[in-house]
């Protein structure tokens, strides 16, 4: 481990002004559950930490007005356990459950989630260069591609890198148009949660758009009523701590057993959080039953380009769509 | 022998382990400690070329850089088992992973800085990374035989020619791998979480060229050993060597992923086998040969068959195993390290067989009972393996199942399957030498061979030496694993109870003749402490050995010195084997097709139970490793780079509390009439052995799918 600069300002403003001052090498540190991993696999090498959780008020989970919004440092257990959640928005809590132990629920937060950075196995064995990485050294070449590419997307992927963008919570966001507030050195913006992911490309190195000193405040999610009507279906290769194979975030307005709106995105399967528009076009106008509901699976895996152990994703994809939006609309018939 | 059964007692360090005052190996605090990590090697073969420590050095805290220069050329290799030397630091390159130096620092962050910045170049080989590799070597291992296969699996009404695939797996326990060496005052101390803290002792003063008469080991608590820790480990001698150059305190705690390259595992092996059965369902001939991956030098023998002779009484057969020797570091033991693989291959092929003549799976077993050993006619000393499979069959409501593969549902739609299975495993022994000292001031420390890591042996000879003596429980000291205090012998293979609880038993018989001779018709009340104090003896004392059925003082004298001392399970007059039968319900969701096992019954024939609540956990244990085994963990190697690619605890996917279903355990309690004074066998292996298979055989019956490669994952049901 490389010694590295530590410190804990106490507003926003501090925050990004400390990061300026480090200048290179410097990270934001909230929780610290994947940084601090990423630093063991000497993968992340920072040389300054502008550690964000003793900065006031970042916190609060908030529910007036027509928005939710949660502070970028509130705890993920702390969102997943609010009960007007849990009852409203069921997509939100369950993507929260079902990530991680309790344990990383306690520490990290929503805001640092949204970086969370990819579970590749080639590119988390960087120590030593074994195994050529885009990411990790951009232009090295692509391990995962030709190799053990059970966990590797087939949507979004590029011939420079096929790595999975690994989240529940950011899937589970682009499902409900969230955006996220920003605080930089340009002063403060706006953005949909969609927008902050990178596809891979030919710079898979680059993930996320957030600016050089920019750090995610608050996350914000339009109040709805589909939110009551949704679920976050996640598959994955034990009953828990594990990341998704397969995941679907849904949401659903319903008129009887006719689809009005439909909202789904994807999880393990993609480059970034997946918003599936043609599987959401397949249904909207039609009366909800389980052909459709697989017709629609399919048709969000219409250009899924697999590897040589992925291919099971596609079909295993489109059922968990299917099953998710069976659940979701299930939640209407009370 | 007395039959009765023990009484339920509490594991006699529950108290410490859930306050975490249980203390293990790395734990023990020693002043001016020095903290190490290795280098791994990056490349799987060749040789290093360049080894750049200044980088390394010059970082503040790092006190030394050890390198191959540091290390005396290697011992010659022995003859008798258990004892080979593992490599120090070599300039060969034989795997990737392989130790190339070691950084010795004030602090654990500085000797892990200085690990990152040694830079190594390499001359590279081609290498084989599988077992399909073109530059593997095949290696044909002496086939076992009797009767006459061919001819039996020529005549067989039905026959089934089936292949079975068990993957590379890696222990994962919690507690790291760590050896802790201290040199002073002419001696050497080693604290480490090991199996075999005598093997340490000897192998390591070998390998250093030193007196072992100077080395002593201590493995005070182990936190999971299973095999992993029952050979000499790689990191052992080359921490007692940088200990002894610089004078002071060294420890090592490897970090996980470097576990998957320097600890040894489950290789990947193929079984292949023929299996055929009368028109009466009777089986008649086998045919079963096995190969594995092995390394270049590797000693872990490919007898997967072996388990399986004695299963039923099948009078032919014909076992051969077969080596791919590769570019890895050595395979070895893991739980039930040939029975589980080989029990899984074989039980399903059973399976197979029963569903090919409409057998019922239980009844089919049921008929291809034995009362001798078919290899070699001996009598087997106790079994009962058809009233495991007759009271689990019970227990679980066999009668209830229907037979044909996709019959039964559960309400939520999901596929139900019911599975059986049998286990079996050798009933081994050694020799072990015991001090029972017993004081006036009320404590009493009792000193033996083997060592303690959870399976309960504390727990075990606490039973025997409580309910034989009047003591106080609270003052009971049980020191195992010391090669201060006796001389230690690997503890493994199940036979830690048949081994040592007999000698708590023999002691307890000496004590009580001891303190009755001392009173000599006196009547004195209350605990031996009392007595003693009554008769102003401040303690007393008694010693004793024990060898195993036919074993003679070559055995003690080998247990002395450090070597191998097991016998079994052919013993001179009988042959004495340890059975389970498991029973399994899984469920497959009808859409994403998760498998879920939602309850499992084991019985086993393990003898006399000493610890009935340990025993429970054993299997409890076993058939969470087997669910893993069958449904989980598997190390991927890509074959283009060599090593083992998914080296973390998200990657290599072990069972996690929500798998587990309800895992309900009985015990025949037979008593073994013959194997020893206490009527023990064995049952830590066993518990796993065929659980995997049950389950496989479930999900058979709940698809009509015959998996025959493990871990099953949910893409082979889509």
């Amino acid at each position: 481990m490389r010694p590295f600069t530590y410190i804990r300002p106490a507003t926003p403003q501090e925050a990004v002004g400390a990061f300026a001052e480090a200048g290179e090498g410097a990270r934001f540190i909230a929780g610290g559950t994947t940084l601090y991993d990423l630093m063991k696999l000497t993968i992340e090498r920072p040389a300054h930490l502008i550690d964000v959780t003793a900065v006031r008020g970042l916190d609060r989970i908030e529910m007036d007005g027509d928005r939710l919004r949660f502070g970028a440092n509130a705890a993920m257990s702390a969102v997943a356990g609010d009960p007007t959640i849990g009852r409203d928005y069921p997509v939100l809590s369950e993507a929260l459950w079902k990530a991680a132990s309790q344990q990383l629920r306690n520490m990290a937060t929503v805001g640092g989630n949204l970086l969370q950075r990819t579970r590749c196995m080639y590119f988390r064995n960087g120590g030593g260069g074994i195994y050529p990485c885009n990411k990790r050294e951009p232009g090295s070449g692509c391990a995962a591609i030709g190799g053990l590419d059970r966990g590797q997307a087939v949507l979004g992927t590029s011939e420079a890198c096929t790595a999975v963008s690994p989240g529940d919570w950011p899937v589970a966001l682009v499902a409900m148009d969230a955006s996220i507030e920003v605080l930089g050195p340009a002063g403060s913006r706006s953005l949909p949660v969609g927008d902050l992911y990178r596809l891979p490309g030919d710079t898979p190195h680059l993930e996320f758009t957030l600016g050089p000193g920019e750090m995610i405040t608050a996350i914000t999610v339009p109040k709805t009523p589909a939110g009551r009507l949704s679920t976050y279906h996640k598959i994955r290769d034990r009953e828990s701590y594990a990341f998704a194979l397969t995941s679907a975030a849904v949401a659903l307005e319903m008129s009887g057993d006719r689809v009005e709106g439909a909202r789904i995105a994807l999880g393990g399967v993609a480059t970034r959080p997946w918003r599936a528009s043609e599987a959401e076009e397949v249904l909207i106008g039609h009366l909800l039953t389980p052909e459709l509901a697989l017709a629609a699976g399919q048709a969000a895996f219409r250009d899924a380009r697999p590897g040589r152990h992925n291919s099971f994703k596609t079909e295993l994809g489109a059922r968990t769509i299917t099953d998710a939006l069976i659940i979701a609309a299930g939640r209407g018939r009370t | 022998m007395t039959t009765t059964p023990f009484k339920d007692r509490p594991r006699i360090d529950a108290f410490d382990k859930v306050r975490g005052a249980t203390a293990y190996a790395a734990d023990i605090p020693v002043p001016g400690m020095l903290y190490a990590m290795l280098v791994p090697s990056v490349v799987a073969k060749g040789r290093i070329a360049t080894l750049q420590v200044e980088d390394a050095i010059n970082v503040p805290g790092v006190v030394r850089i050890l390198t191959p220069d540091d290390f005396p050329p290697p011992p010659e290799p022995v003859r008798f088992p258990n004892a080979d030397a593992p490599p120090t630091l070599h300039r060969d390159i034989a795997f990737r992973g392989q130790p190339i130096a070691l950084v010795v620092a004030e602090t654990l962050e500085a000797a892990t800085e200085g690990a990152e910045r040694v830079a190594a170049t390499f001359e590279t080989q081609p290498f084989a990374a599988t077992k399909r590799s073109a530059l593997a070597v095949r290696e044909e291992a002496r086939p076992t035989a009797f009767g006459d296969a061919g001819a039996a699996l020529a005549q067989a009404t039905m026959t089934v020619d089936v292949e079975y695939e068990s993957p590379a797996q890696h222990h994962n326990p919690i507690e790291l791998i760590s050896t802790t060496a201290v040199w002073a005052d002419g001696r050497l101390t080693i604290y480490e979480g090991t199996q075999f803290a005598s093997g340490i002792k000897e192998v390591v003063a070998r390998i250093l060229r030193i007196d072992p008469g100077i080395v002593d080991v201590k493995s005070p608590s182990v936190g999971g050993a299973f095999g992993q820790k029952g050979w000499v480990q790689q990191q052992t001698a080359i921490i007692a060597r940088a200990a002894m150059l610089l004078g002071r305190p060294v420890k090592l705690v490897t970090p996980r992923g470097q576990i998957f390259h320097l600890a040894k595992f489950r290789p990947n092996s193929t079984h292949h086998i023929k299996l055929g059965a009368d028109a009466a369902g009777k089986m008649t001939g086998v045919h079963y040969v096995a190969d594995q991956q092995q390394s270049r030098r590797g000693t872990f023998p490919p007898d997967y068959h072996a388990g399986p002779t004695r299963l039923y009484g099948i009078r032919n057969y014909y076992g051969g195993g077969l080596d791919y020797r590769i570019d890895t570091q050595p395979p070895g033991h893991m739980r039930a390290p040939h029975e589980h693989p080989a029990c899984f291959a074989f039980e399903c092929a059973v399976d197979e067989l029963a569903y090919s003549l409409g057998a019922d799976p239980v009844d089919f077993r049921i008929a291809n009972d034995t009362r001798v050993d078919p290899q070699n006619g001996r009598p087997l000393s106790s079994r009962h393996l058809n009233e495991c499979l007759s009271r689990g069959a019970q227990r679980f409501g066999w009668s209830k199942r229907t037979p044909k593969p996709g019959s039964m549902r559960a309400a939520d739609g999901s596929l139900v399957g019911w599975g059986v299975a049998s286990g079996i495993y050798p009933a081994l022994v050694t020799a072990t030498v015991a001090t029972l000292r017993i004081s006036a001031d009320g404590t009493t420390r009792f000193t033996t061979t083997h060592h303690e890591f959870g399976q309960g042996i504390k727990t075990a000879i606490g039973a025997v030496l409580l309910d034989g003596l009047e003591i106080d429980a609270a003052k009971l000291d049980i020191v195992l694993g010391d090669t201060t205090a006796a001389p230690q012998q690997i503890t493994a293979g199940s036979w830690g109870t048949f081994s040592v609880v007999p000698t708590a038993a023999l002691a307890v018989e000496r004590m009580r003749a001891a303190i009755s001779e001392l009173l000599a018709g006196r009547q004195v009340s209350g605990a031996i402490h009392q007595q003693l104090a009554a008769i102003r003896r401040p303690f007393l004392t008694v010693e004793v050995s024990l060898l195993g059925p036919g074993q003679d003082a070559a055995a003690l004298e080998r247990l002395r010195r450090g070597q191998y001392a097991v016998a079994g399970p052919t013993f001179p007059d009988f042959t004495a084997m340890s059975y389970i039968a498991h029973f399994v319900e899984v469920q497959v969701e009808s859409t994403t097709r998760r498998i879920r096992m939602p309850r499992v019954v084991s019985v086993a024939d393990c003898g006399r139970v000493v610890s009935p609540r340990t025993a429970v956990s054993q299997v409890r244990g076993g058939v969470v490793w087997a669910f893993g085994a069958a449904l989980r963990e598997v190390t991927e190697v890509d074959p283009r780079f060599g090593g083992f690619l998914n080296n973390d605890l998200a990657d290599y996917v072990v069972p996690v509390n929500a798998d587990i279903g309800e895992i309900d355990v009985d015990f025949i309690g037979e008593p073994d009439p013959v194997a020893n004074s206490v009527g023990v066998k064995g049952l830590g292996e066993v518990a796993m052995v065929g659980a995997s298979a049950a389950i496989v055989n479930a999900i058979f019956h709940a698809t009509g799918k015959r998996l025959r490669e493990l871990p099953v994952r949910i893409e082979h049901l889509l």
